[in-house]
C-alpha cells in the first residue's frame, strides 16, 4: 500500500478537534467528526479509537440506578423499545449484574510504542517539551519580550533561516541540521528515515499527532482560519509534523549513537486502519441501554410536566401587558424569565437567539480589529462601528511584560511589590472590577454611539458593508418578531435583552458569553436591533408588511450579565418622559426578579448562605463575578438539557431548573411551518453545539475536556495548558462542567408532527441531527394535545409514565433542595431539582 | 520571647493536626484551622517584630531541650531569631493567609482539597523551622519538610504524568541539595568539634586544633551551604526546576515558587554569612553565581512563551541579583528585594490566568507588529543564537542529565548486569561475616579494619545503584534499600569511634519503615496489582490510604526526620572523620541514591496516570 498523504491530512484535519484561539472560544461538538455516524456508534468508535470515555461506566450507571436517578420503569422501557418485550428479563439481568471487563485499548498511538523498548526511553518525554516550545513560541501572540523570528515564512522556512544565521541551533544531531537545510526535504523523506515502510507511514503520523491533539489541532484552525491570530502566522499542519519528525530524529540519533534502523524494519508491526469499522458487542449495547434509561428517566418526567399540562385548557388571559422582553434562548435565562412572570405576571418574556437575527462584525472605536456578533457558521455580511466612546480601558501594571526584563523588573519589583501586597489583600477583602477582569459591559461602551444606519451602501470594510440599509433592517425585525410570534399588541416598552457574562481570572469566559454571538457579549446586537425596530422608516415597510408597531412602543436594549446578575441598559436618551416612567417601573419589578434569580443560582454555589438577606446574596454572587480567587463565577450551561421551541404560556408553571434553551414561536401564527423552518434552523448547532461540548466533557473530563482549570498556563495568549511542558487543553474546565448531568438534548417542538416532519425532510443537515440521534425530538401537537416522540425517521406517540410532581411553593422548593457534597456524577445530579409543576392556570 | 517563637512553631502544627481529622467535603474545618494558626502565628511575630525593636533588635538564641547527646555532637532543639529570620516570617505568615483564603474558594470542590491544605500547612511548618532554627540540625529538619512538601504539591495532580514526572524530577535535585546540606552539618562538626548554634558563629575562627588544611575548610564549608542554596533558588546551572514545578494549583505555585521555598537559599547564605562573609574571593564565587543567573535565566525569560515559565525566570533573576547583594554584604538590601520580589510575583502567578483576557484585549486597540528580524552582521547572528538557546532553555535539562543522571544509570546499569541473584549471593557471605566481626573486633587485623568501612559502604552503593535501574519488582528495590542501609549501618560500625547504640537508633526506624514497605507493596501483590518499577501505575487511585502509609515508610527510610533514623544518621555521619574523604564520598553517594530510589519507587507504584483507564485519566503529554 502506497502513502497517500492527501488522505493522512485530510484524515488529520478531519478527526483533529478544531477549537481556535481560546479569545474566539466557540461551543461546538467535539466529535463533529463523527457527526456522520449514529450517536451511539459514534461514541463507542471514538472510545475504541481514541481511548475518550463516551459514556459512564457500568459502576456509574448502576449507583445512578441504587440511588433512584435512573428508576427500573425506565430500564425496562427501553430494554422494550430496543430489544423487545421478551427480551427485557434477559438484558435487564445483563444491566444490572452483567460482567464486562474493562479493556483500555485506543488504537491510535500503537504503532508508535514500538520505539519505546528500542529507545528504552519515552521519545514523546525526549520530543515534545522542545517541540511544545518551539511552536507555542511561534504562535505566541504577546507573551514572550522576543517574538519567534520569520514568522511570516512558515515554520520550517523559519526555523531554516534561524539555523542559517546563528551560532547555535535547535538539533543536536549534525545530520538533522543537513535534513533541514537539503532543498530536497520532503515528509516522504523524513518518514523514510523514521518509519522506513510506506503502508505505516499513515498511522505513525496520526499517533504522533494524536499525542499531542491540542496543539496540532490548534495549528489545524489557524491553518484554516488565520483571522483568529491578531497577530497572524503562518502555519500548516505539514511543517509541524515535519518538525516533529526532525526532532524525532534528532532525540533517536543521541539515544542510539550507534546508528539505527527505521520502526518499520520491524516486520512484526502491521499496518492497520484505524477508522476502520468498529466492531461492538454486547458491553455497548449495554452501556447505550443504561444511557437512554438514564436520559428518559429524565426526560419522561420533564414530557410528563408538559403532557399534563396540555391537557389542562389553559387558556391565555386577557391582560393590560405590562412590558415584554426579549431574552436570548440560553437556558441561563430560563430561571430570570420565570422570575420576571411572577413578579410582575403582566409581562410577556420571549426567547430568540441572542443575536436577535443581527449577523454583524463589530468595530469598537480604536479597535484595529473586527469581533463576530453572530452564530459561527454565519459570515456577516455588516459591520457595525462604534463611532464615539467616553471612557478608555484601564491597564493594569502587574501584566506589563517588561516587569519581566531585569533592570525593570528589579526597580518595578521594588516600587510594585509593596503595592501588590496590599492589592492582594484588598482584591480578598473587596474585590473589585478591575481593568484585567472579563467584564461584561466593557466590551462595548455602555455610552458609545453606534453607525448602525447605513449611509453608502458601497463603503465595504472588512468585506462588509458598513451599516444596515432600511429595507435590510425591516427584514431583520420582521425576521425576529415573526419568528418568537409578537406581531400584535405590543407593550410601551420592549425590551430587548442580551446577555454577557463577567469573570475575574478566566482565560475561557468566552465560554460564559452568548453562544449565538460566537462567546461574546450581545450588547452591540440587541442596541443595533432595538435601533432598527425604532426607526420610523423600518416600522413603515413593517406596517405594509402587516405588523403595525405602535408610536407609543418603544425598543430598548439592555443586557443582563449571568455571572454578577446585573442587566445594564442602552440609549435612554431617546426616551420620552413617558417611557422614562413606566421604565422605571419595570425597573422595580426587573430588580426583584434579578434579586430572586440571583437566589436561586446562589443555592448552586455551596459557597453562599442562601438563608441571608436577599439583597446580601445578591452582593455575594455579583461579588464572585470579579473575584481572582472565584474559578465558579457562574456555572455555565451545565445541567442544560432541553431546548423548548413554541409559545411561553404552554410551559408556564413547568419548573426546569434552568435547563432549558427557550425559543418563543407561535404555532397559531404559522400553520404550514413557514416560520419553523427558519426558527429551527439555527437552534441544533447553536443549542446541539453546548450540549454535546458539556456531554464530553463531563463523560471525559480529562481527553474530551481540559481538566480542572486551576494548574492552568496560559500559553502564547492563545489557550491554556498544565505545566511548562503540557500539551494545550481544548474543551471545558471542570469547575463548568460539574453539575452537569451528560444527557442529549431534547427538542420539544409545539407544532402538528406531519408539519414538522416536512420541514425536517425540507431540511436534511438539520434532520441529520435528530436522525443520527445527536439530539432527541418530542413535538408536542397542540391539535390534540398529545406528544409525539422522533425515531427511526417518523414520529410516534409518547406516553409518559412519570408522575407528574405537584408545588404549591416552588421557591420553597428550591431552596429546601440539598447540595451536592461532591462534584462526582452520583452527588452532582442529586442536586438537580426534579421537574415540578407548581403553577396551574 | 521564648514562648512566642514556641507559638510560632507549634500553632501550624496544631492547625495541621486538627485539619487532619476531617475529611475531604469538610471543607469549613479544613480551612478554618489553616487560618486559625496562620492568625496565631500573625500576631506572634508581630508581637516579636514590637519585643524585637524595643530591645534594641538583638538577636535571640532559645536553648530547648537536647535530643541527642554525645561526646562531641548533639542535637539540640535550639532556635535563633534575628531581624533576617523575623522580616522572612512576617512576609511568610502574610503570603500564607493571602494563599489560605485564597484557596478556601479557589480549591473548593477539589478532589484534593484536604490534602492540598494540609500539605500546605505541613510546608508552613517547615518554613517556621528553618526560619527559626538556632544550629544546622534543626533547620535542615525544616529544610527537608520543605523539600517533602515540594515533592507532594508539584504532584498534587498525581493521576497525570507530568505533574509526578516533573516532581521526581525537582525532587531528585533538592536531594542533591540536603545531602550538600549534610556534608556541611559533618564537616562543621569536624572544624568545629561540636554543635554550632547561630547565636555564636563566629567565622572559621575557633577551629579544633588538628585542623590542618584551613584554607580548604574556608572554602568547602560555605560551598556546601552554597550549592544548597543555588539548588533551592533554582540558581543557574540548576534553573530549569522553577518552571517544571509550575504543575500544582496555582495558588500553590505563587506560594511556593513565586516567593517562600524559592528564595529560601538568599535566606540560607544570610543564615549562614559568618562562614564566609570574610573570605572576599568566595563572596566572588557567590556574585559570580548570581550573575551568571541574572544573565542566563533573563535570557531565557525573554523568550518564554507561557505566562507562568516566564514568571518563573524573571524570579529566578532577581534571586541571581539578591545573591550578587548577599555577597556584597548587603543583607538588607536583599531582605527588602526578597519581599518586594516575593510579593509581586506571587500576585503575578495569582492572576496570571488574567492575562489572557487582558493582552488579548490590549492587543485589540494597540497591535503592532514586531519590526522584522534581520540576519546580516554578527549582532543578529548572536542575536539569533542567543534566541535559540534561550529556547532550549541553555541546554540545562540535558547538561544536568549528562553529568549527573546519566553516570548514575550508566553505574546502575553495570551493576544491574550481576543479576539481583547473583548479587545477594556474592554480598551475603561478606555481610554476615561483617556483622560478626563488628561485635568481634578484635579478631579482625588492623590492616583490613581500616579499610572495612569504605569497603562495606561500597558494597552498599552497589546495591542502591542496582535499585536504582530495576525494573520489574518493587519489593526487589525495595529489599536493595534496606540491604544497603545495613551495609551502611555496617560500615559505620567499623568506624573508628564505634557506638553500637547509635547504629540502633540509625536502624530503629529504618527497620520498621522496611517491614511497614514490604506489607504493603506484598499486600498489593496479594491484590493482583502490578507492582513492577517499568511504569507509573497510579495505584493511589485505588489505594489512597495505603499511598499515604506508603509514604510514612518512604521517608522513615530515606532518613527524613520522621523517625530517630534521622539523628543516627547525623550522628554516625558525624563519626567519619576527615581523613575519611573515600568513605564520605561513598557514604554521600549511598544517601543521594537513597533518596532518589525511595521517591522512585513511591511515584512509580502510587502516582502517575492510573492505568487501569476505566475511569477517564488524562493524556500522557497533558
Amino acid at each position: 500500500m502506497s502513502f497517500d498523504k492527501d488522505r493522512l491530512f485530510d484524515r488529520l484535519k478531519h478527526y483533529l478537534p478544531t477549537q481556535a484561539a481560546l479569545k474566539d472560544f466557540v461551543h461546538h461538538n467535539p466529535l463533529h467528526a463523527m457527526q456522520d455516524q449514529e450517536f451511539f456508534k459514534a461514541i463507542f468508535s471514538a472510545s475504541r479509537i481514541f481511548g475518550i470515555k463516551a459514556t459512564f461506566s457500568f459502576n456509574e450507571y448502576r449507583k445512578l440506578h441504587e440511588a433512584g436517578r435512573i428508576k427500573v420503569d425506565f430500564v425496562e422501557r427501553v430494554i422494550r423499545e430496543e430489544k423487545g418485550a421478551d427480551a427485557v428479563k434477559e438484558w435487564k439481568e445483563k444491566m444490572l449484574n452483567g460482567n464486562y471487563p474493562h479493556t483500555y485499548e485506543p488504537r491510535i498511538g500503537s504503532l508508535r510504542e514500538a520505539w519505546k523498548p528500542r529507545l528504552k526511553c519515552s521519545l514523546d518525554d525526549r520530543v515534545q517539551p522542545l517541540l511544545f516550545r518551539i511552536i507555542c513560541s511561534y504562535l505566541d501572540q504577546g507573551i514572550s519580550l522576543w517574538h519567534f523570528p520569520f514568522e511570516d515564512r512558515g515554520l520550517i522556512e523559519a526555523i531554516r533561516t534561524i539555523e542559517k544565521n546563528s551560532f547555535s541551533s535547535f538539533f543536536t544531531s549534525k545530520r538533522v541540521r543537513d535534513l533541514l537545510m537539503d532543498d530536497g526535504l520532503s515528509l516522504e523523506a523524513l518518514l523514510k528515515i523514521v518509519v522506513g515502510r510506506e503502508e505505516l507511514y499513515e498511522q505513525y503520523v496520526l499517533d504522533q499527532q494524536f499525542t499531542h491533539k491540542g496543539w496540532s489541532g490548534i495549528i489545524n484552525a489557524i491553518e484554516d482560519q488565520p483571522g483568529t491570530l491578531f497577530y497572524e502566522k503562518k502555519i500548516e499542519l505539514r511543517d509541524f509534523v515535519m518538525l516533529e519528525l526532525l526532532l524525532e530524529i534528532d532525540a533517536i540519533d543521541q539515544e542510539l549513537p550507534g546508528g539505527w534502523k527505521p520502526l518499520g524494519e520491524d516486520q512484526a508491526l502491521k499496518s492497520e486502519d484505524y477508522f476502520a469499522e468498529v466492531p461492538t458487542g454486547e458491553m455497548e449495547e449495554v452501556l447505550k441501554l443504561w444511557q437512554l434509561a438514564f436520559e428518559w428517566d429524565y426526560y419522561d418526567r420533564v414530557l410528563a410536566g408538559v403532557g399534563y399540562l396540555n391537557k389542562q385548557k389553559r387558556r391565555q388571559i386577557e391582560k393590560e401587558t405590562s412590558f415584554q422582553a426579549i431574552f436570548c434562548v440560553d437556558d441561563r435565562e430560563c430561571s430570570l424569565r420565570r422570575h420576571l412572570e411572577s413578579v410582575d405576571p403582566n409581562c410577556d418574556t420571549y426567547g430568540a437567539p441572542g443575536f436577535f437575527g443581527v449577523a454583524i462584525y463589530f468595530q469598537p472605536f480604536g479597535g484595529q480589529f473586527v469581533e463576530k456578533n453572530c452564530p459561527v457558521p454565519v459570515t456577516p455580511k455588516h459591520l457595525i462601528k462604534e463611532v464615539e466612546t467616553t471612557h478608555s480601558h484601564g491597564s493594569v501594571p502587574f501584566h506589563d511584560k517588561k516587569l519581566h526584563t531585569f533592570f525593570r523588573g528589579f526597580f518595578s519589583s521594588l516600587s510594585l511589590g509593596l503595592m501588590s501586597g496590599a492589592r492582594m489583600v484588598l482584591d480578598l477583602l473587596r474585590p473589585s472590577m478591575r481593568a484585567d477582569i472579563a467584564d461584561a459591559f466593557a466590551h462595548m461602551d455602555v455610552n458609545g454611539k453606534l453607525l448602525i444606519e447605513c449611509e453608502d451602501p458601497s463603503l465595504v470594510e472588512h468585506d462588509a458593508q458598513v451599516g444596515y440599509t432600511v429595507p435590510e433592517m425591516a427584514d431583520v425585525v420582521e425576521g425576529i418578531l415573526r419568528g418568537i410570534g409578537l406581531i400584535t399588541d405590543f407593550a410601551d416598552i420592549v425590551y430587548i435583552m442580551a446577555h454577557g457574562s463577567s469573570s475575574a481570572n478566566n482565560p475561557h469566559h468566552g465560554a460564559h458569553d452568548c453562544g449565538a454571538c460566537s462567546g461574546r457579549p450581545g450588547a452591540p446586537n440587541a442596541r443595533v436591533f432595538a435601533f432598527m425596530a425604532n426607526h420610523p422608516e423600518v416600522r413603515n415597510i413593517l406596517k405594509n408588511k402587516g405588523i403595525e408597531i405602535p408610536q407609543t412602543t418603544h425598543f430598548l436594549a439592555a443586557m443582563h450579565d449571568t455571572a454578577s446578575d446585573e442587566i445594564g441598559y442602552y440609549d435612554r436618551s431617546a426616551f420620552s418622559a413617558v417611557h422614562k416612567e413606566k421604565h422605571e417601573e419595570n425597573l422595580a419589578v426587573i430588580e426583584e426578579a434579578l434579586d430572586l434569580n440571583a437566589k436561586e443560582r446562589a443555592r448552586r454555589f455551596a459557597s453562599i448562605n442562601t438563608n441571608q438577606d436577599i439583597k446580601k446574596i445578591r452582593q455575594a454572587i455579583k461579588k464572585r463575578s470579579h473575584s481572582y480567587f472565584e474559578p465558579r463565577p457562574e456555572l455555565g450551561h451545565g445541567t442544560n438539557a432541553l431546548c423548548f421551541v413554541g409559545t411561553r404560556h404552554r410551559i408556564k408553571g413547568l419548573f426546569l431548573d434552568r435547563r432549558a434553551f427557550l425559543q418563543s414561536y407561535d404555532y397559531r401564527q404559522d400553520p404550514d411551518g413557514e416560520v419553523l423552518a427558519k426558527v429551527l434552523a439555527p437552534l441544533p448547532i447553536v443549542c446541539g453545539g453546548i450540549n454535546l461540548e458539556y456531554y464530553f466533557s463531563r463523560m471525559d473530563i480529562e481527553k474530551m475536556g481540559a481538566g480542572t482549570k486551576l494548574p492552568h498556563n496560559v500559553v502564547g495568549l492563545i489557550g491554556v495548558a498544565n505545566s511548562s511542558d503540557g500539551d494545550l487543553r481544548p474543551g471545558l474546565p471542570l469547575q463548568m462542567i460539574e453539575n452537569h448531568d451528560p444527557v442529549r438534548l431534547l427538542m420539544l417542538v409545539e407544532h402538528s408532527p406531519e408539519v414538522v416532519l416536512r420541514i425536517l425532510n425540507d431540511s436534511p443537515a438539520n434532520r441529520e441531527w435528530f436522525v443520527k440521534g445527536w439530539l432527541h425530538l418530542v413535538v408536542s401537537s397542540p391539535e390534540d394535545g398529545e406528544l409525539y416522540s422522533f425515531r427511526d425517521g417518523e414520529f410516534h406517540k409518547y406516553e409518559p409514565i412519570a408522575e407528574v410532581s405537584k408545588v404549591e411553593d416552588i421557591k420553597k422548593a428550591i431552596h429546601s433542595h440539598p447540595e451536592m457534597k461532591s462534584n462526582y456524577i452520583l452527588d452532582a445530579t442529586k442536586e438537580n431539582i426534579p421537574v415540578h409543576v407548581y403553577e396551574e392556570a | 520571647m521564648e514562648i512566642l517563637i514556641y507559638t510560632l512553631l507549634t500553632a501550624p502544627v496544631v492547625a495541621l493536626l486538627i485539619g487532619f481529622c476531617f475529611s475531604n467535603h469538610r471543607e469549613n474545618p479544613i480551612y478554618g484551622s489553616a487560618i486559625l494558626g496562620v492568625a496565631v502565628n500573625m500576631l506572634a511575630a508581630i508581637a516579636l517584630l514590637v519585643m524585637w525593636l524595643r530591645g534594641g533588635m538583638a538577636s535571640v538564641l532559645v536553648k530547648g531541650p537536647v535530643l541527642y547527646h554525645a561526646k562531641e555532637s548533639e542535637f539540640a532543639l535550639t532556635f535563633f531569631l534575628d531581624g533576617y529570620g523575623l522580616a522572612y516570617i512576617l512576609l511568610s505568615t502574610f503570603l500564607t493567609g493571602i494563599i489560605v483564603v485564597f484557596s478556601r474558594t479557589y480549591i473548593h470542590r477539589e478532589k484534593g482539597f484536604k490534602r492540598f491544605f494540609n500539605i500546605l500547612k505541613f510546608f508552613y511548618c517547615g518554613l517556621m523551622v528553618v526560619l527559626l532554627a538556632g544550629n544546622l540540625e534543626v533547620l535542615f529538619v525544616g529544610w527537608e519538610i520543605i523539600g517533602v512538601t515540594s515533592f507532594f504539591l508539584i504532584s498534587f495532580y498525581r493521576e497525570r504524568y507530568l505533574p509526578v514526572k516533573n516532581a521526581v524530577k525537582v525532587v531528585s535535585l533538592y536531594r542533591v541539595a540536603d545531602v550538600s546540606m549534610l556534608l556541611g552539618i559533618w564537616v562543621c562538626h569536624h572544624y568545629f568539634g561540636r554543635s554550632i548554634n547561630f547565636a555564636e558563629m563566629n567565622g572559621l575562627n575557633d577551629a579544633q586544633p588538628h585542623i590542618m588544611a584551613h584554607g580548604f575548610y574556608e572554602f568547602f564549608i560555605p560551598a556546601t551551604f552554597l550549592l544548597a542554596a543555588m539548588v533551592k533558588s533554582a540558581q543557574v546551572p540548576f534553573s530549569y526546576w522553577l518552571p517544571r514545578a509550575m504543575e500544582g494549583p496555582t495558588t500553590s505555585s505563587a506560594i511556593f515558587y513565586g516567593s517562600l521555598s524559592v528564595h529560601i537559599g538568599v535566606f540560607l547564605l544570610i543564615r549562614t554569612s559568618p562562614l564566609w562573609e570574610d573570605n572576599v574571593v568566595f563572596c566572588v564565587l557567590i556574585g559570580l553565581v548570581g550573575l551568571s543567573t541574572c544573565i542566563v535565566a533573563t535570557l531565557i525569560g525573554r523568550v518564554q512563551s507561557t505566562i507562568k515559565t516566564q514568571i518563573a525566570y524573571s524570579s529566578v533573576a532577581q534571586i541571581g541579583l539578591m545573591f550578587i547583594e548577599v555577597a556584597m554584604g548587603l543583607y538588607w538590601v536583599a531582605i527588602a528585594h526578597f519581599i518586594c520580589n516575593a510579593l509581586l510575583r506571587s500576585h503575578q502567578l495569582l492572576v496570571s490566568p488574567s492575562v489572557l483576557n487582558y493582552q488579548i484585549h490590549n492587543q485589540f486597540f494597540h497591535f503592532s507588529k514586531p519590526a522584522a528580524q534581520e540576519t546580516e552582521g554578527l549582532i543578529n547572528k548572536l542575536k539569533l543564537s542567543i534566541y535559540t538557546l534561550g529556547i532550549k532553555e541553555f541546554n540545562l535539562d540535558r547538561f544536568m542529565f549528562r553529568f549527573l543522571w546519566r553516570p548514575l544509570k550508566k553505574a546502575g546499569a553495570f551493576f544491574g548486569k550481576l543479576g539481583t541473584q547473583n548479587t545477594y549471593i556474592l554480598a551475603l557471605p561478606p555481610f554476615l561475616m561483617g556483622a560478626w566481626a563488628a561485635y568481634h573486633k578484635e579478631v579482625v587485623p588492623e590492616s583490613l579494619l581500616r579499610y572495612l568501612p569504605e569497603a562495606f559502604a561500597f558494597f552498599g552503593l552497589i546495591f542502591i545503584l542496582q535499585a536504582f535501574v530495576e525494573r520489574r519488582s518493587a519489593l526487589n528495590a525495595w529489599a536493595l534499600i534496606v540491604v544497603n542501609q545495613l551495609y551502611q549501618a555496617l560500615a559505620f560500625s567499623f568506624n573508628e569511634e564505634f557506638d553500637m547504640s547509635q547504629v540502633y537508633l540509625y536502624l530503629s526506624g529504618i527497620v520498621v519503615s522496611a517491614v511497614i514497605g514490604i506489607w504493603i507493596i506484598n499486600r498489593m501483590r496479594n491484590n493482583g496489582e502490578d507492582v513492577s518499577l517499568a511504569k507509573f501505575h497510579g495505584h493511589s487511585f485505588e489505594y489512597p490510604r495505603l499511598a499515604f502509609l506508603f509514604v510514612f515508610a518512604c521517608l522513615g527510610l530515606a532518613g527524613f526526620p520522621v523517625t530517630p533514623t534521622f539523628i543516627g544518621e547525623d550522628l554516625m555521619l558525624g563519626h567519619i572523620h576527615e581523613n575519611q574523604f573515600p568513605l564520605l564520598i561513598l557514604i554521600v553517594l549511598n544517601l543521594i541514591m537513597d533518596g532518589l530510589v525511595i521517591f522512585r519507587i513511591y511515584s512509580r507504584l502510587f502516582l502517575g496516570p492510573h492505568e487501569k483507564g476505566y475511569h477517564e485519566t488524562a493524556y500522557r503529554s497533558s
